[in-house]
């Protein structure tokens, strides 16, 4: 329904949006997910018509929209800095879109009343914006882009500046509106929970190019690269340099700087043997999948060092050092671990991610997918 | 002990304040209380305080010298000509803080029109608004010697460059967000200016209003040279009283406080729209 088809912006010199290639379905939820500064907001200013594309065209139900102004193009946005309208009420901030579609009076009432409702600012609707608290402003900004019906809902941040508790409510009737109204979404967050929690497919980009393009459990599972890995999940992935050896015909990884050997089972192999050998591998792997000893067996033979403990109630994320890197393991509150202490992991074969040169090679084996393997063999 | 030190600061301060205000406001009250009074008491020495009052000079400067003319002149000048500034400026200063065509260079352009002084412009305007006086179109629109319409050019062309600087800032103030908001919502860009740009800039357009307004009212240079008779302003009528047989006194501060309530009046009204802060949380930050 939306479809941005090799989009480049240029400010400049500096190229904000680099060959952007992104479609929307209709009634669906796509989350643009990046840091600061990936050239999230340009995107929805684009497509909104705010400005124009250096080059490629942006498509809507078919039809280019070049040279069709926002007023026309009947989207609805949410702008990261809010822009509301100071000189006017709530009320009238919430109205003013309807009334440019020539709402019947009664009609904008009852519209305006209901969305406050929902996003409990009714009872400021007589206040003017600059009375209003950062979150509350936040809301009126919200309920006036989703107030109207729009082809497409534009959505900069709009839950960003939220205290905690609010914005995981706001999280949930969001995505219950937009539900609700079969919304064609295109939101920007650069807060990873909020782009798992919401989408139906994120796109990940950084430094205006398109990283990975799937859906949630794509992103999260298979990333195509070392930056949506690292980029998606908490606590981050953690990423060792390792080099690929072959000694008495078994292959491993070494971890670079020590002499520690990462196995490679056969998932991997056959994963390093359809492509052509890289430069420089990187492990990545995730704290859940990595298990922790505290003294030294068969399978936990890697000595690492605590770093970092940090307490979250009901588990601890540590931070340990295996030379210059560093690994991020869940451990138990009940087990009581101080800096500098040994512990021991264990980084299993099929259970860590493999990048060559930045790709990814291969992906931990699933849980269900292992036991389908196990039943079967 | 505190209270009492703080309490001769206060004191001092508002002391301090009195002066300065007597400084300032003494000339105008001896111009207000010299309008009342009868030509024996205006020059009597040592000066009146205590005197009767009589609207004696009021009428003289009413009756015998038209007056009323003058008001009528002056208010449909600096009416018209503050409109018209006002008008053009804000259009104008908008494209500026928007576009800014020019890289700044017509920017700049156009504050240098203002780097000459208004006596360096008069006889090249005389001798424009005399030959425009003789044209068709001249005639139509009054820009001829001694008619309104030329004044009113004279006062717009000085004052745009001014309005539009002064402007300009409370343009760019107004966050580019707004407008691509409400053009999302669904106006078109000439809406988006009026049911938006336009009301978070009336504290600014309000300030511009009022400094065109007051230059217009007590410009003489150009209504001296200008005008001679029926299109003569009320400050030109003001300094008429200085004649071969002396200042008349009286009939001149009646005059002048003629001339400087309405502005005082305008100033009062238009004060509540001179608060900054129409932008005031709008956007983050």
């Amino acid at each position: 329904m939306l479809k941005l088809d090799s989009v480049t912006k240029r400010f400049g010199k500096t190229v904000a949006v680099q060959q952007l290639t992104l479609d929307c379905a209709i009634n669906e939820f796509v989350v643009i997910f990046g840091p600061a500064g990936a050239g999230k907001s340009t995107t929805l200013r684009l497509i909104a018509g705010i400005i124009k594309p250096s080059e490629g065209d942006i498509y809507l139900h078919g039809h280019a929209l070049t040279g069709v102004p926002p007023e026309n193009r009947n989207m609805s946005m949410v702008f990261e800095n809010y822009a509301l309208y100071s000189h006017l009420t709530v009320y009238d901030n919430l109205a003013f879109p309807l009334r440019a579609h020539k709402v019947k009076s009664q009609e904008i009432k009852q519209r305006v009343q209901d969305m406050a409702e929902v996003l409990q600012i009714a009872p400021f609707l007589q206040r003017r914006p600059g009375f209003l608290s950062g979150g509350q402003r936040q809301r009126v900004a919200l309920g006036r882009a989703l107030i109207r019906d729009a082809d497409v809902y534009l959505l900069d941040e709009p839950i960003s500046h939220l205290d905690a508790k609010l914005r995981h409510r706001m999280r949930g009737e969001l995505k219950a509106i937009c539900a609700k109204k079969e919304a064609t979404v295109m939101h920007v967050t650069h807060d990873y929970r909020e782009a798992m929690a919401l989408s139906d497919r994120i796109a990940v980009i950084n430094m205006g190019r398109l990283m990975q393009f799937g859906t949630p459990d794509e992103i999260f599972h298979y990333p195509q690269n070392e930056f949506v890995a690292s980029f998606v999940g908490e606590p981050p992935m953690s990423f060792l340099d390792v080099a690929y050896i072959e000694e008495g015909g078994k292959a491993a990884f070494q971890v670079e700087g020590s002499d520690i050997r990462l196995t490679i089972g056969d998932h991997e192999k056959s994963a390093i043997k359809q492509r052509v050998l890289p430069k420089q591998f990187r492990v990545g792997v995730r704290a859940k999948e990595i298990t922790v000893a505290y003294e030294p067996d068969t399978t936990h033979t890697i000595p690492t060092e605590v770093y970092v403990i940090e307490t979250l109630g009901h588990r601890n994320i540590v931070t340990t050092r295996i030379g210059a890197d560093q690994i991020k393991v869940i451990t138990s509150p009940d087990v009581k671990l101080k800096v500098r202490d040994t512990i021991y992991l264990d980084i299993q074969s099929g259970r860590y991610h493999l990048f060559g040169d930045g790709i990814a090679f291969c992906h931990p084996v699933r849980q269900s997918q292992q036991l389908a393997e196990e039943i079967g063999g | 002990m505190e209270t009492q030190r703080i309490s001769f600061g206060l004191f001092f301060r508002h002391f301090l304040i009195l002066i300065i205000l007597i400084v300032f406001l003494f000339p105008i009250y001896w111009m207000i209380t010299t309008s009342f009074k009868s030509s024996e008491d205006i020059l009597t020495r040592p000066p009146k305080f205590v005197f009767e009052p009589t609207l004696d000079n009021y009428r003289f400067a009413f009756e015998e010298a038209d007056f009323t003319k003058f008001i009528r002149n002056t208010i449909i000048v600096a009416g018209l000509s503050t409109i018209l500034v006002v008008t053009f400026g804000s259009i104008a200063s908008y494209s500026f803080a928007r576009w800014n065509p020019g890289d700044g260079h017509i920017m700049f352009f156009i504050l240098t029109t203002r780097m000459m002084p208004a006596i360096a412009v008069i006889m090249p305007f005389f001798l424009i608004f005399r030959d425009l006086g003789k044209t068709d179109i001249g005639n139509r629109f009054y820009l001829g010697l001694d008619q309104p319409g030329a004044l009113v050019v004279a006062y717009t062309v000085f004052n745009l460059p001014f309005a539009i600087w002064l402007m300009h800032s409370f343009f760019q103030d107004i966050p580019m967000e707004l407008e691509d908001s409400a053009r999302l919502d669904g106006y078109s860009r000439l809406q988006v200016f009026f049911r938006v740009v336009l009301p978070l800039a009336a504290p600014g357009i309000a300030v511009t209003a009022i400094f065109s307004l007051l230059f217009a009212w007590n410009e003489f240079l150009f209504a001296f040279v200008l005008t001679r008779d029926d299109a003569r302003t009320i400050t030109v009528g003001v300094s008429s009283f200085q004649t071969q047989q002396g200042i008349l006194w009286g009939p001149l501060t009646a005059a002048a406080v003629v001339c400087v309530v309405p502005m005082l009046v305008v100033a009062l009204f238009l004060q509540r729209y001179m608060v900054r802060g129409l932008t005031f949380g709008a956007v983050r930050g």
